[in-house]
């Protein structure tokens, strides 16, 4: 294997550990420009897991399986956020509820439906790698861009069709102008507490997604799958200096840093627990830089 | 009357230490029954004992993952109820009950999985993982080194585990090469870390990152993560061999291994011995294959369909060796 192969491998793979983490990170976003933080990202993602498997065992439909982990997270997001914004609670005690609840409501249902609060592996549609046949053969580049799975590919539309709908769309700016000037959005009229909640519902849909996005290709769902993703996909909006392509680049380099730590794992003589903190030290070393850059 | 009675009452009450009392058992579980196969086998240990021994009962006690909370649940477990032993099982259980045994001077404690001597509330039982990991790495060598389909000439096997601790480190890890070494000595064990018990996702990625570089049998030992181990060593058409429990139906073909621990009759032993008043208390007793509480789970179908005969055979004068006492693996003080 020459290094040229070992690099595409590493980049590969980071594509694909990148997919949860931009989707959860875009849809942090809106709630972010709304002017609210989201603590609730990874308890949101963990039921996008959990429901999108389920919908895609009993359906035997992929499509059904993402929409299903889609819809369930945004239900949550909206009582997560009509809480908040209604009935006037502190957005980080609800965040922190909506964390805490997510992994009790899967265990609660995962025993109902399926006998057992652990893992849950039963067959479900694998994502298709579709332009692995004909694009995935050109060397290098081909493993790296066309050899990925659908949810991969998916993830990049939905985070540029994201860009647009905050930057081109009447949404996106009165979301913005919510989170910039929630009083100047209301002398014209408008509601900004219906664009907050209109936020974290979309957040809600994102991170479902992304959930579905783990428990799918793995064809299982794990309890606590979602590892810590949601907040790094928090931290990676921060270092994204809260912009749509920036977000996406600090995803990349998060999911680099982690996909490079797998293979030097098995390379070097360098003790697990320093490799292990590579991800998170590259992202706060980017973070870092990203705050002094700024401020100067 | 009264006179005729009072021998047989008299020879009752001679009878009596001899007739085993009713025990109250206390069951700690150190993380969660439920997807813990060797928690599950400790409870249902205790409850084939009580079943069987008419008014003994059974508290079982989840202190769920969080090991920093143990310590404080153990002594609230052990506080408000009033059992007559405490059995639990883990390899950092002894030093909680050394801390807390000072405070509850008649409570009796078993502890399986752990190692201890010295205190007179606790009697240990470690099994001999060094022996286990052995078999896992001599069955991983001979599935690498052989013409299955799925073994490459790269003499490479893989280790994927949670997290360092000690026993990992001083008795499963350096049995499971010895056991590879014994096949080949050429044989190389690339081991990586997770970081935690749960992340499917990055399991899967190690596993395939780790195919990647010429590893073609792995033994993971990662908890609910191993899920991920199992799909991308599945989906790559490589071999698994399991610790602990029967794994095999998770993925037939894929998982050509299981070295198991007969947790739920030690766990049984030891509360038969304590009801007979023998348990050696103050002492750690080491357990394996010989004892009969370690087994090659070799009579599985799925074992038999895909492992050749040469290999089901070498692993059998092997376990036929350990327990006939001519090959052993003393377990190092941990």
């Amino acid at each position: 294997m020459t290094w040229l192969d070992t690099l595409g491998g590493i980049t590969a793979s980071a594509l694909e550990a990148m997919t949860p983490l931009l989707l959860a990170a875009t849809g942090g976003l809106f709630t972010e420009l709304a002017g609210m933080l989201n603590i609730a990202l990874e308890g949101l993602m963990l039921a996008g897991a959990f429901f999108g498997f389920a919908a895609a065992a009993v359906s035997g439909s992929l499509l059904l399986g993402i929409l299903a982990g889609a819809l369930a997270s945004s239900l949550i997001a909206w009582i997560y956020g009509s809480a908040t914004l209604r009935l006037k609670a502190n957005v980080f005690i609800t965040g922190l509820a909506a964390n805490i609840f997510a992994p009790s409501v899967t265990a609660v249902l995962s025993a109902a439906w399926f006998g057992t609060r652990s893992v849950v592996a039963l067959a479900v549609p694998e994502p298709a790698r579709p332009l692995q046949t004909s694009l995935g053969r050109i060397p290098v580049l081909g493993g790296v861009f066309f050899s990925q799975h659908s949810l991969v590919y998916l993830s990049w539309a939905l985070a540029a069709g994201a860009a647009v709908i905050i930057y081109r769309s009447v949404l996106g700016t009165r979301i913005r102008a919510t989170g910039a000037r929630a009083e100047a959005v209301a002398a014209a009229g408008f509601k900004p507490d219906f664009y907050k909640l209109s936020a974290i519902i979309i957040s809600g849909f994102f991170c479902g997604i992304a959930g579905a996005s783990l428990s799918l290709p793995l064809g299982a769902y794990v309890p606590n799958m979602s590892s810590g993703r949601g907040w790094i996909a928090l931290v990676a909006i921060y270092l994204g200096n809260r912009r749509p392509g920036r977000t996406a680049l600090a995803c990349f380099v998060f999911a680099l840093a982690e996909s490079f730590s797998n293979y030097a794992q098995g390379q070097f003589g360098i003790p697990s627990e320093f490799i292990l903190a590579i991800p998170f030290a590259a992202t706060l070393i980017a973070l870092s830089l990203g705050t002094s850059a700024k401020n100067e | 009357m009264s006179r005729r009675l009072l021998p047989l009452f008299f020879a009752l009450f001679l009878c009596l230490p001899l007739i085993a009392a009713p025990l109250k058992i206390g069951v700690f579980i150190p993380g969660q029954r439920e997807g813990s196969p060797i928690y599950d086998s400790l409870a249902a240990g205790a409850e084939r004992f009580a079943s069987e021994n008419p008014g003994s009962s059974v508290r079982v006690f989840e202190a769920g993952f969080n090991q920093a909370e143990w310590q404080e649940k153990l002594t609230s477990f052990v506080g408000s109820n009033r059992f007559d032993v405490i059995l639990t099982s883990n390899p950092s259980l002894p030093d909680l009950i050394e801390a807390i045994a000072p405070f509850f001077p008649s409570q009796k404690f078993i502890c399986l999985d752990g190692y201890k001597t010295g205190i007179s509330a606790l009697h240990t039982v470690l099994y001999n993982q060094t022996e286990q990991g052995y078999i896992a790495g001599y069955l991983a060598g001979l599935i690498s080194s052989s013409a299955l389909p799925g073994a490459n000439p790269q003499k490479k096997a893989g280790m994927i585990i949670g997290q360092h601790y000690p026993v990992m480190d001083t008795l499963i890890a350096p049995g499971f090469e010895q056991g590879l070494k014994a096949v080949d000595p050429s044989f190389g064990l690339d081991i990586r870390v997770l970081g935690n018990w749960y992340d499917a996702t990055k399991a899967s990625d190690l596993a395939k990152s780790m195919i990647a570089s010429g590893v073609d049998v792995i033994l993971p030992i990662c908890g609910s993560a191993s899920q991920g181990v199992v799909k991308a060593t599945k989906d790559l058409n490589r071999y698994l061999v399991f610790f602990d429990s029967d794994e095999y139906a998770r993925a037939p073909g894929t998982i050509l291994g299981c070295v198991a621990l007969k947790q739920k009759e030690l766990a049984y032993a030891k509360l038969a011995e304590f009801a007979q008043k023998a348990t050696p208390w103050g002492r750690a007793d080491v357990v394996g294959v010989k004892e009969g509480f370690i087994e090659l789970l070799d009579r599985h179908p799925s074992y038999a369909q895909n492992l050749p005969q040469s290999i089901r055979g070498r692993m059998s004068d092997l376990i036929a060796g350990i327990a006939s006492g001519a090959l052993s693996f003393p377990a190092p003080r941990l």
